[in-house]
């Protein structure tokens, strides 16, 4: 694993160091992904308020009769006639991806990642529809209002299952006044991914609160200071607990005995989060090479709470006492303005309850269940870079995770990491064909029975990946619709130790995914 | 200019992340958790004090394997584990503990009929550690770290029985019948029989429909993961041949039920005749002794095996240890009963190192200091006498063949109480100078002392699971009146060879129990034997509840084997009082009711002991 990791590192050194050589291609416009869009609004006309009730109709979700399977119609809302003096419009704008494949063994294609963010050649679908109302009151000052739902697979032609996962991914209004940005609502809120670990290594908040941010501008550069604050109580009895408790007196007189679901235990996480974002532009226009340097950091709080496990026994509480948690981290990215050619960097550190995924609870604890003792480190990088007929995307990883439980041999305890590579060939304009291979690794703290050493479960992934781009040649264009075929091949320890024996994945060393898929984006608050 | 610079930072930055990520890539476990190197731990079983814990019970030192638990219900998980063991190792320590004796470390089916496998006896894979107590690595550290300070561990097992990991399908409906109408006896057409747990059936138990009986009945292994009662492993145990399959004792006396039936709460039993499957628990077992070191085994339930499967359970054992470097393997057995002379015979030549010396736990320890202050039901000291007069006879006088060097009537296993029985201050109504008086006799008799977990903080649970309270609710304080007189006992033991080793020859027993000058009153002396020709050691205890007796009677007085006019100073009592005897080497002392003495030769006195 010491290897595994010296040479994880030594390639992010050679891939990072290769960079300034890219200075020398022409000039081309700044990546769609990789940078994060300055917290200001579109500039739009002006609007008058009383076009919101019409947005009503397109965040209705769709029918889902199998005879009417059209979803959002986005014109719409923007088919209403103007308000006067108003000069507001609606956009609408998506992120999806729909994948179906087998695993040529008379199965589903599916993921097989071990790390927390393996590559994604082989991820299930996802969707994303996107509204927005824009608005210029006054020259100084604009609006937006944005709603996004996601879909989670599987989707109604796959399961028949009329029910659909939707989540409300983003439900904001934001507004500008001149330099300045104020927010509220619930929105994914977040930095710079790696495309092909489908990763936000730095910031990724997904919170109900607010933020503000203010943009300083030095000749040609710009800097922006962006704070935030949210919270958010999942559904987990980590967070949340409703159980039945008789009802009062008061109410049994007139409806009998009976019981009512009473919240005992509610404990939002509170995230409050600073991020400071320079660019560094080049003062010659003509260049369109750039240097981004971020800051950023986040404290967490929990406040105390009790617990009932029902399941056991419900006159058994446990306490659950308050419990913080900090982060910080940097990233810098270059990129050279030619075509979507550059590279980011990432590191962060967190400790106590700020280690752990917003959107996930702790599973394991310091004795006094706290997260007291946690602790995430982490080392990323993306790049793009594309010459000619060539491209070439990366990803990879360094992390290490450390939980609170004072065992030292948990399967919280690891180190994992992944180096991804995507190779392709642009043939014309609309055409091309992608090559992935990648080698994940995750080691724990824990024995492997076999070896009687830390258990390393690893896996290679090789895939080849043909594809149409209508919108042109390039790493980022989309749509692309894809014919996909990955290899993966497990190691024992992943293959005896991941998974139950009655898996799939547990009696094969190697998995096969085939599939179709299509992939786009366009127009969207979180993807643009 | 300005974006040389930033070129520059990109290595830079990486450099100070890599500094910065020290954990990265350093994932390990300890050492203390690796396999380990097997050794010899132990010099003299006897210079031993045994305690025994139930894992669960004992502390809770890793709140993350909490599965299921629910705290108060003792039926139930209490969330005690491996970790909460390592951590109290100084508790341990202070108490004068040398060895610990943990419950069943195998998985188990977790849960039976709303009772928890808290206890480990209902193992259901004997390759896989219970989870509830963490995992191998940390059951590795925790001896390891008792290694460390010179503790020793012993570990239960059971050859017996599995848990209840299958059903009887009478009714041959394929699944499990709380109830079937009807044993399949002619005779017996309306009895209600659980497929589960079926009473005794000699030839086995049988189906049967409406039509009548059909044959031995199918034994089908359950499958359910949610509480892990799953087909038993490794190998032949999945199969139904490795099964008596004759239904649960019902009269325990009767020897083809003992050995042939299911165990109370339907764990079955296991055809330890077979080969195949004696090899099988042989090799189960020997794994965890070379995956962990222990230094011993505790056996469950010996007297429900056939007899000729322990010599060949315990040679083939010591055998394969010795082999690896492991000596001295202490194995004890378990067999509930008052039978001095069938507890006896499980360590016959070639058998066992040793049995728990449950006749000594009957007749002396419950009949005669339990009962110290009941007139009616006390016994007299001369019941100790008469027993351990029987025990080269019972137990035998040979060692056995590579075992642990010592004859087995000298390596008893004395207890006053355990799991399996009411606690001393539960039958005693409490009474705690009489259990200080037991533990008195415990600590200087001839044999292996071993001390229930929990006796130190005065518990007082009746029968099981009253009797397996939780330890660490206490706050584990080490200093109580018990406890200090436990450790002061064990202080006494480690500093006078003679009370470990030293041979044992009673000086004074009594029948009396009433006001006579020696009701209650016990002495034995151990001297010479094993322990060296000077060695000396003059144990006096008055188990009478009520009075101050003397080592006299009418015109008799205790006769020392000890030179005449020798000065004894009692290293019992804090001031340390002298007594000497006579120039006929009589010794009469006056000892308070329930108290002790124990009596050391003036120049063999280790100060500080």
């Amino acid at each position: 694993m010491r290897n595994l990791l010296l040479c994880g590192a030594a390639a992010l050194i050679l891939l990072t160091l290769s960079v300034p050589a890219l200075a020398d291609e022409p000039p081309a416009p700044p990546p769609p992904a990789p940078l994060a869009p300055a917290p200001v609004a579109p500039m739009v006309p002006p609007a008058a308020p009383t076009a919101m009730p019409a947005t009503a109709s397109p965040a209705t979700p769709a029918p889902m009769a199998p005879s009417t399977p059209a979803p959002v119609a986005p014109s719409t809302p923007i088919a209403l006639p103007p308000i006067p003096g108003d000069t507001g419009h609606f956009e609408f704008g998506s992120y999806g991806r729909v994948v179906t494949a087998s695993d040529l063994q008379g199965g589903t294609g599916r993921d097989a990642n071990v790390i927390a963010h393996g590559d994604r050649i082989d991820e299930d679908s996802y969707a994303e529809l996107e509204l927005r109302r824009e608005d210029r009151f006054t020259p100084s000052i604009t609006t937006k209002v944005v709603w996004t739902l996601g879909f989670f697979p599987p989707f109604f032609h796959f399961s028949g299952d009329q029910a659909q996962a939707i989540a409300i991914r983003n439900l904001y209004a934001q507004a500008s006044y001149d330099d300045l940005t104020l927010w509220v609502g619930s929105r994914m809120y977040r930095g710079d991914d790696i495309y092909l670990l489908d990763w936000w290594p730095l910031d990724n908040q997904n919170t109900v609160g607010g933020g503000v941010g203010y943009r300083f501008r030095w000749r040609s550069d710009e800097t922006d200071v962006a704070a935030h604050v949210g919270m958010q109580r999942l559904d987990s009895t980590y967070q949340y607990e409703q159980i039945p408790a008789p009802i009062p007196n008061f109410l049994a007189g007139q409806t009998g005995p009976g019981a009512e679901n009473v919240t005992t235990l509610d404990r939002p996480r509170t995230i409050e989060t600073l991020k400071l974002t320079h660019l560094f532009k080049h003062p010659n226009d003509q260049l369109k090479d750039g240097f981004k340097v971020v800051v950023y950091g986040e404290a967490q709080e929990i406040s105390a709470g009790v617990y009932t496990d029902t399941t056991v026994n419900p006159n058994v509480q446990y306490g659950l006492p308050a419990d913080t948690g900090w982060l910080a981290g940097t990233e810098v990215a270059y990129w050279t303005g030619q075509r979507d050619t550059f590279v980011q960097l990432f590191f962060r550190h967190a400790e106590g309850i700020a280690a752990y995924d917003p959107l996930a609870v702790p599973l394991t604890f310091a004795n006094d269940r706290t997260t007291r003792g946690s602790k995430e480190t982490l080392l990323a990088l993306g790049a793009n870079y594309e010459l000619g007929a060539f491209g070439l995307l990366v990803g990879g990883y360094l992390r290490s995770f450390r939980d609170g439980d004072p065992s030292p041999t948990t399967s919280q305890k690891y180190d994992e990491g992944i180096l991804a590579v995507r190779p392709q060939i642009f043939v014309g304009q609309h055409w091309g064909v992608a090559l992935e291979g990648a080698f994940e690794a995750r080691r724990f703290a824990m024995l492997d029975p076999n070896t009687d050493q830390p258990l390393v479960a690893s896996e290679w992934r090789g895939g080849v990946m043909p594809y149409f781009s209508p919108s042109g040649r390039g790493s980022y264009k989309r749509p692309q619709l894809r014919i996909i075929y990955a290899v993966t091949a497990r190691n024992d320890a992943t293959r005896e130790q991941l998974y139950p024996a009655a898996d799939v994945f547990s009696q094969r060393s190697v998995s096969h995914f085939l599939g179709l898929g299509a992939e786009w984006w366009f127009n969207s608050s979180s993807y643009p | 200019m300005r974006m040389k610079h930033a070129h520059c930072a990109f290595p830079l930055l990486l450099a100070c992340a890599a500094a910065a990520t020290p954990e990265a890539g350093c994932v390990q476990v300890p050492a203390d958790g690796q396999q380990p190197e097997l050794a010899t731990h132990v010099q003299d079983w006897r210079d031993e004090v045994i305690y025994q814990l139930i894992v669960d019970r004992f502390s809770d030192g890793d709140v993350n394997n909490d599965f299921n638990v629910e705290p108060g219900s003792l039926g139930q998980y209490q969330g005690g584990d491996w970790q909460g063991v390592e951590d109290h190792l100084d508790y341990l320590q202070a108490l004068g503990v040398t060895t610990l004796w943990i419950s069943p470390i195998v998985q188990n089916v977790d849960s039976d009929a709303d009772i928890d496998a808290y206890h480990g006896y209902w193992q259901q894979d004997l390759t896989q550690v219970n989870p509830h107590f963490g995992d191998l690595a940390a059951l590795r550290s925790m001896v390891a770290h008792a290694h460390d300070r010179g503790m020793k561990v012993v570990l239960d097992i059971v050859c017996n029985h599995m848990g209840q990991v299958f059903f009887y399908d009478i009714n041959r409906n394929g699944r499990p019948d709380d109830y079937v109408n009807g044993s399949g006896n002619p005779d017996d057409p309306v009895l209600q029989v659980s497929e589960y747990d079926p009473p005794w059936q000699a030839g086995g138990v049988l189906s049967f429909s409406q039509e009548g009986q059909s044959g031995r009945a199918p034994i089908l292994f359950f499958d359910d993961p949610s509480i892990n009662r799953l087909p038993p492993q490794p190998g032949i145990l999945a199969t139904a041949a490795a099964y008596h399959g004759f239904g649960h004792i019902e009269n325990f006396d009767d020897v083809e039920q003992r050995t042939l039936g299911d165990f109370t709460g339907g764990l079955k039993d296991l055809a330890t005749e077979l080969p195949e499957v004696r090899a099988t628990l042989v090799d189960s077992f020997a794994k965890w002794v070379e995956k962990v070191d222990f230094d011993g085994y505790r056996i469950d339930t010996i007297k429900h095996v056939e007899s000729d499967f322990w010599p060949v359970f315990a040679g083939n054992t010591r055998t394969r240890l010795a082999a690896e470097g492991k000596n001295d393997f202490l194995m004890f057995g378990e067999a509930f009963d008052g039978n001095d002379q069938l507890i006896g015979s499980y360590t016959m030549p070639g058998s066992l190192d040793s049995v728990f010396y449950f006749s000594q736990a009957f007749i002396v320890y419950q009949n005669v200091f339990e009962n110290a202050h009941d007139p009616a039901s006390a016994q007299g000291t001369d019941q100790i006498e008469n027993l351990w007069n029987l025990k080269q006879t019972d137990f035998g006088t040979t060692p056995q063949d590579n075992g642990i060097g010592i004859p087995p009537y000298k390596a008893l296993v004395n207890f006053i109480d355990n799991h399996d029985v009411p606690r001393f201050l539960f039958n005693s109504n409490g009474d705690v100078a009489a259990l200080r008086n037991a533990l008195t006799l415990l600590f200087t008799e001839d044999g292996i002392p071993d001390l229930y977990y929990g006796t130190e903080q005065e518990f007082s649970g009746g029968n099981d699971p009253a009797n397996r309270e939780v330890l660490w609710t206490t706050g584990m304080p080490t200093t109580g009146d018990t406890f200090a007189h436990i450790a002061n006992l064990a202080g006494i033991r480690r500093a006078y060879v003679a009370l470990r080793r030293g041979d044992t020859k009673v000086v004074w027993s009594s029948p009396h129990v009433g006001q006579e000058d020696d009701a209650g009153i016990f002495a034995f002396e151990r001297a010479g034997g094993d322990a060296g020709a000077n060695a000396y050691a003059l144990v006096v205890l008055n188990t009478n509840g009520f009075k101050t007796s003397s080592t006299s009677n009418g015109g008799s007085v205790l006769q020392t084997s000890a030179p005449p006019g020798t000065t004894f100073v009692d290293v019992l009592d804090p001031a340390q009082a002298t007594y000497a005897s006579d120039g006929s080497a009589n010794l009469q002392v006056n000892v308070p009711a329930q108290k002790a003495m124990i009596l050391v030769p003036q120049g063999q006195v280790v100060q500080g002991s």
